[in-house]
């Protein structure tokens, strides 16, 4: 790596100067962060402050105009979507994304078939090696929808899910490929508190399991139990970066959430 | 459709006894037409129900394939089997290159792309006169002779040999196509078609993926069109007539999107039906719109989509 990169050997993930501009006005400038192996660090903001287009371009879904960033040691700049997942970075949607008319198991199976499954002449003979990689794939599918309650639908078609449901299999379906850090973006909102927890909970699970996580998210009070580190972006800039106590009691954060002179205690 | 590939069985058991049982010139033509559209249907199947591509571009591969075939064995002297090859060879570049040049863009513009590209097909087929010799085409393609080792000959003369040909190119094109929609490969093309980002977000390549699609069935539906000439024993610009593309996209919207059996059935009704309704030649394209808008509000996503809701429903019942 060279002209950057990650300060530390427990930093999984480094953003260094990440730009993006929208005709002519900044919706992300100069953020840079580093994320600590084993962590789940939330980014959070104000409705237009560029978190979604942060997780866009640092996933490969949109083209940055400026900035570097590293997993594991290596460069994923300007490397397409597809290639971010395979290097081992996945990502959630904030508008919820199944495919629709598969069912549970295939939805996450496809999840975990870059990895684990062979060449597409493998796929198309059929033979043992291909047989072996489903069984796998499936197996680890149905431990998952185990842990989200969902087994019992598995052969169902992902469309008769409730919302809060699709989210629990979007999540799944993110961590079949067992990447080194999934960003989540907004995975709670719009779910009933009984979902939050579930979500929660499988969260946790996935990170005492060694996964690193990266929530984008507005719900506050799930943001702050959750997480162990926490950056605020306003305006496409990071004002704070530090525990959720730290970034509660920090006057910029309040000032952009609720404007100067409020409530100190309101965030 | 649970019970379709007992169905087929059946059917191709009678496809194949027919040879041996009937004289009938008109089966056989018949017979050798369902054969040809259950290919060119299959194949936009693939590439519209699986890939989620509207390829207008089919009619274009089915007429690369015939005139590349027509001079390659006219002109050069070639033999049916390499001319067939090769121009099915040529019909899958230009539908890379067409693919390839277009997707970078959208799905929407490799639609628009796919149709210029067969309107261009036509203009070329007409007025490169010194190559396809104009509006007139290239007649005088010769009954092609069929050399297997170990058997003997066997020249092809009439709808009956023309039949069994194409029954057995169509057998083995479906198995083919059948086995990549059933496979991974299948799987990940519908995925893309229903949610790009997400099967993104998951490592795959979309533009892999439908590459291998468009150039899959370019090359079956350019073969289908080169070994169609010889029958005909003649290939003019009318083998990029829209009638083709009309009829295919017809049985795949029908027959349902993404779905192989539903696919092939509707390819088989629809390519009887022109002959049933011999009395109204004229009104033939006119039902063929009436029962595609019916189909559309009626049923969208086509008779496999009708089963699909079916199937859901049962789901959502379990559910509560």
């Amino acid at each position: 790596m060279s002209g950057g990169g990650p300060s530390n050997k427990d930093t999984l993930f480094a953003a260094q100067g990440l730009g993006k501009r929208y005709h002519g006005v900044d919706a992300v400038a100069d953020v840079g962060f580093e994320i600590e192996r084993g962590s789940i660090v939330a980014l959070i903001g104000p409705n237009g402050s560029g978190k979604s287009t942060t997780v866009d371009c640092l996933t490969g879904f949109q083209r940055a105009d400026a900035g570097r960033w590293w997993l594991g040691g290596r460069e994923l700049t300007g490397l397409s979507a597809s290639r971010h997942a395979r290097a081992g970075l996945t990502r959630t949607f904030q508008n919820v994304r199944a495919f629709d008319e598969m069912s549970l198991l295939e939805n996450l199976c496809l999840g975990a078939q870059q990895r684990d499954a062979g060449s597409w002449w493998q796929a198309f003979t059929g033979g043992p090696a291909e047989r072996r990689a489903q069984a796998k794939m499936e197996a680890r599918a149905l431990e998952l929808l185990e842990m989200v309650g969902l087994d019992h639908y598995a052969e169902a078609p992902a469309e008769i899910l409730s919302y809060g449901q699709r989210k629990l299999v979007a999540i799944a379906a993110s961590i079949m490929a067992r990447p080194d850090l999934i960003m989540l973006d907004e995975p709670v909102a719009g779910v009933n508190p009984t979902m939050i927890n579930r979500i929660e909970a499988m969260i946790r699970a996935l990170n005492a399991d060694g996964v690193t996580l990266l929530i984008v998210e507005h719900n506050m009070e799930f943001i702050m139990r959750i997480a162990d580190r926490v950056l605020v972006l306003a305006s496409g800039r990071l004002i704070a970066d530090g525990t959720p106590d730290e970034v509660r009691r920090n006057p910029e954060v309040l000032d952009a959430y609720l404007g100067r002179s409020r409530a100190p205690h309101a965030v | 459709m649970r019970r379709a590939p007992a169905l087929a069985t059946l059917a191709l058991a009678i496809a194949a006894a027919l040879p041996f049982l009937i004289g009938d010139a008109y089966i056989y033509t018949l017979g050798l037409t369902i054969c040809v559209f259950a290919v060119l249907a299959s194949g936009l199947n693939l590439v519209y129900g699986f890939a989620g591509l509207l390829s207008l571009a089919q009619v274009a591969f089915f007429g690369i394939g015939g005139y590349g075939t027509a001079i390659l064995v006219v002109d050069h002297g070639w033999s049916m089997g390499p001319a067939v090859l090769v121009a099915g060879v040529l019909a899958t570049v230009a539908g890379l290159v067409v693919a390839y040049a277009s997707l970078r863009l959208s799905r929407h513009a490799f639609a628009i792309v796919s149709l210029v590209f067969s309107l261009l097909c036509v203009i070329v087929a007409r007025d490169w006169v010194s190559l396809t010799r104009g509006p007139m085409g290239m007649p005088g393609l010769p009954s092609p002779t069929i050399a297997l080792p170990g058997l003997p000959p066997w020249q092809l003369s009439g709808p009956r040999d023309f039949y069994i040909l194409l029954l057995v190119y169509a057998v083995a094109v479906l198995l083919l196509l059948y086995r990549v929609m059933r496979c991974r490969i299948g799987r990940t093309l519908l995925a893309i078609r229903q949610n790009e980002p997400l099967a993104q977000s998951m490592g795959q390549n979309p533009l892999a993926y439908r590459l291998f699609s468009i150039g899959l069935s370019a090359w079956v539906t350019g073969m289908a069109g080169g070994i169609f000439v010889f029958h005909l024993t003649i290939v003019d610009p009318s083998i990029f007539d829209f009638y083709y593309l009309e009829t295919m996209l017809i049985m795949v919207v029908v027959g349902g999107p993404g779905s192989f059996w539903g696919v092939l059935g509707a390819a088989v009704f629809f390519s009887a039906i022109p002959d049933l309704l011999r009395f109204s030649a004229d009104l033939r394209l006119v039902l063929y719109g009436l029962v595609l808008i019916a189909a559309v509000l009626a049923m969208p996503g086509g008779v496999a989509g009708l089963l699909r809701r079916r199937r859901l429903r049962r789901w959502r019942e379990a559910r509560r």
